[in-house]
């Protein structure tokens, strides 16, 4: 049943409480306190990760901020220092790479490692989880979680199963009994909105799941169907992506206040072009198509989108496709909360391939 | 609204401003042609709201009255009646009747009070100009505007008028066109608009007309012209144009002259070969030679020499063979002339004539 699957060795890594921890190490007055790194509370930021000792009030990641103090109003609250985070992965990264160089990022914090056929700790992946959590500790003075099972799916529910500072291990024997006490909220692939649909199906568990053969989950869930029915069997057969096709990237901003001025809207979005543009230098890309977001204070939310003859790379060009953007949405009637730019049709971009035809100085 | 007009006296007006309603159009408004009626003239506008165009025709009118009519519909049944036709226009709340001899219409209307025409400009600037030189100047440079450039105000032509003279620019980054045509106390105050791509292509269609001259009125955020009963407008695009001046060389240290024809015909050949992407050709000048290479992927050669009169060191330079072959196309004089620096500079071409015209070419890296 389980197949070829059985054969691959694949390790879940993710870091515990990872920007709060990060923030606890660097501030030896906060460990022990409930530490919460996210946006402002006192506007609409979110939390973007919250210490163990904040999530014993029920904080959580994603929650608002102002909804975190209300729990917990002595916690610390923290803006998040991404460039230290960033250098944080990046000596994460040069220790899995020691162990395989097919590794899959998801976040900063958290990727999936394929260790089929890595020679180290005599082939032994859950050795070789023990050996890399050691290694980020001494290395990083921070704590993770390991997953270890032979399909991403179940590694990833392992690296949950012990946290914090876990290491499990779900052997193909074992995951079918592990799969069918699972609630079908854990399940990948399942949502909030799925997971009220299968509660409607009188589908709770892994176990309910499995009860219901492929042509009925198609029916109920369509393509999807094959999914759920291959995941109660503890199968799984996604690859670890060693990198990640981008095929779009962008950035958005939510405002304290909503703006109604299109020229404050139009100086955001210079900012946001500018944070575009350094993401697009930094991984050597250039897109064709520009797209701006625009969600209107009662939360409508429209897109409008432009394709150049020629791909754009800097803050400026994109700065400058926004006026004509803007002027094709409500923005000079309607005061909006949010505004974002996606650049989109990515392709490689390189001051040395960007063609041998020399340019004007036009100022 | 109930009028009668001969099939050609409506078709011609109709055939005249269709060019404005967009085959995709957001509005459906902008799909239709207004029809304005009045005591002895019938005016047909149509606009997708950055060009409008509005022509008139006198004829005699039973009822005045506005009505707006799905154009392409209007202009198809019309252009498919027999050329004597009488038509009998009829419009009365929701639907218009159009009729003639044994045939008949009824088209869906649209209210004409809906229609977004642009009406009277604010403030405008009126000066009649000289049709013909004006064209020139529009044909000469307009080649070079940007197609869709993220620098918007790039994918237009800027008109310049100042005391002296009339002025066009165009560039799109890579090359830059400009003429100007002399012309004395036509404005008092210099003054520059964007004219967008769409504005320009319907511009030079219209300046095509055989009239003397024409007028042209101007305001804040308006081109119109207005030529043989026929009056187009023109949104302009709101931005700053770059500092042209700045680019243009303001000396060159070598000079090429060449017969432009010859020139032109070596250009075409050498482009068979030259990378579809690029189109680079080389340019290598010795003294009274010219020699034109290009290369493909696959390790295709073209050569051309030419006799040329150079005196210089030699340079050896890259060129899109496009952005040469524009500037000859509407050159014409006998001889073609380039001044030239270096191979990492740009190429001038002055031309004189009725207007004087002036092109840049960027070179690319060999």
């Amino acid at each position: 049943m389980i197949d070829a699957d059985a054969l691959r060795k694949i390790i879940h890594i993710d870091m515990d409480a990872f920007y709060a921890s990060v923030e606890q190490r660097d501030d030896p007055g906060l460990r022990g306190r409930p530490v919460i790194v996210g946006g402002n509370p006192q506007g609409r930021g979110v939390v973007a990760a919250a210490s163990y000792e904040a999530r014993e009030y029920g904080i959580r990641s994603a929650m608002p901020a102002a909804r975190a103090v209300r729990l917990c109003p002595h916690a610390v609250f923290l803006r998040p220092r991404f460039d230290v985070y960033r250098e944080v992965s990046r000596q994460i990264h040069e220790i899995f790479a020691e162990f395989t160089d097919r590794i899959e990022p998801l976040s900063l914090d958290e990727a999936y490692l394929d260790v089929t056929g890595s020679e180290h700790c005599q082939g032994s992946a859950t050795l070789m989880a023990g050996e890399i959590k050691h290694r980020v500790r001494s290395a990083t003075g921070l704590v993770a979680s390991a997953g270890v099972s032979y399909n991403k799916f179940l590694a990833k529910l392992a690296s949950d199963a012990d946290k914090p500072d876990g290491l499990h291990v779900i052997r193909p024997e074992q995951a079918e009994a592990f799969v069918a006490d699972l609630p079908i909220g854990a399940f990948h692939g399942v949502g909030s909105a799925t997971e009220a649909k299968m509660k409607r199906f009188d589908i709770h568990t892994g176990r309910d799941l499995r009860r219901h053969s492929l042509a009925q989950l198609t029916d109920w869930f369509g393509k999807a169907g094959q999914h759920y029915y291959n995941v109660a069997r503890g199968i799984d057969p996604r690859p670890v992506r060693t990198s990640r096709v981008r095929k779009s990237l962008g950035h958005e901003t939510t405002f304290p206040r909503d703006l109604a001025d299109p020229r404050r809207m139009v100086e955001a979005l210079e900012r946001l072009a500018e944070k575009v543009a350094r993401d697009l230098a930094r991984r050597e890309l250039a897109g064709r198509t520009v797209t701006l977001k625009v969600k209107y204070a009662d939360f409508r939310l429209v897109t409008r989108s432009q394709t150049f003859d020629r791909p754009l790379a800097t803050g400026t060009e994109l700065a400058a496709c926004m006026p004509p953007l803007l002027a094709r949405t409500e923005a000079d009637t309607t005061p909006v909360r949010l505004l974002g730019i996606t650049v989109s049709a990515l392709e490689p971009h390189t001051p040395e391939n960007a063609g041998p035809q020399l340019s004007l100085e036009l100022l | 609204m109930r009028l009668e007009i001969q099939r050609d006296q409506l078709l011609e007006p109709l055939q005249q401003v269709i060019g404005a309603v967009e085959r995709r159009h957001t509005l459906p408004i902008l799909g239709n042609v207004l029809l304005r009626a009045d005591r002895d003239q019938l005016t047909l506008t149509a606009t997708d709201l950055e060009v409008e165009l509005v022509a008139a025709v006198e004829i005699h009118v039973d009822e005045p009255g506005a009505v707006t009519l799905p154009a392409r519909k209007l202009h198809d049944i019309c252009r498919n009646l027999p050329a004597s036709a009488d038509i009998r226009i009829l419009a009365d709340g929701e639907r218009a009747t159009v009729q003639s001899g044994k045939s008949r219409f009824s088209l869906a209307t649209l209210p004409a009070d809906d229609f977004p025409a642009i009406g009277e400009l604010h403030d405008a600037r009126a000066l009649r100009l000289p049709r013909e030189p004006f064209k020139q100047l529009i044909d000469r440079t307009a080649f070079s505007m940007a197609q869709q450039d993220v620098r918007y105000y790039l994918n237009g032509l800027l008109l310049e008028l100042d005391p002296q003279a009339i002025r066009t620019v165009a560039t799109d980054g890579h090359r830059l066109a400009t003429c100007d045509f002399p012309l004395s106390g036509a404005v008092e105050e210099a003054s520059q608009v964007i004219i967008p791509r769409k504005g320009v292509n319907e511009l030079q269609r219209l300046l095509g007309s055989a009239e003397e001259d024409f007028l042209l009125e101007l305001d804040a955020n308006h081109l119109r012209a207005s030529i043989g009963g026929l009056r187009f407008t023109s949104k302009l695009i709101d931005g700053r144009f770059p500092d042209y001046e700045r680019v243009i060389p303001s000396g060159t240290r070598q000079q090429l002259s060449v017969d432009r024809e010859s020139l032109r015909q070596s250009l075409v050949r050498a482009s068979i070969l030259s990378n579809e992407k690029y189109k680079g050709v080389r340019l290598t000048m010795t003294p009274d030679n010219l020699a034109i290479s290009a290369h493909n992927p696959e390790q295709e050669e073209a050569e051309e020499q030419l006799p040329v009169d150079y005196q210089g060191e030699t340079l050896e330079m890259g060129f899109n063979v496009g952005y040469l072959l524009d500037v000859i196309g509407v050159l014409e004089d006998e001889t073609f002339t380039a001044g030239f620096n270096d191979a990492n500079s740009s190429c001038l071409v002055e031309a004189g004539g009725t207007t004087r015209c002036r092109y840049v070419v960027m070179p690319m890296k060999l």
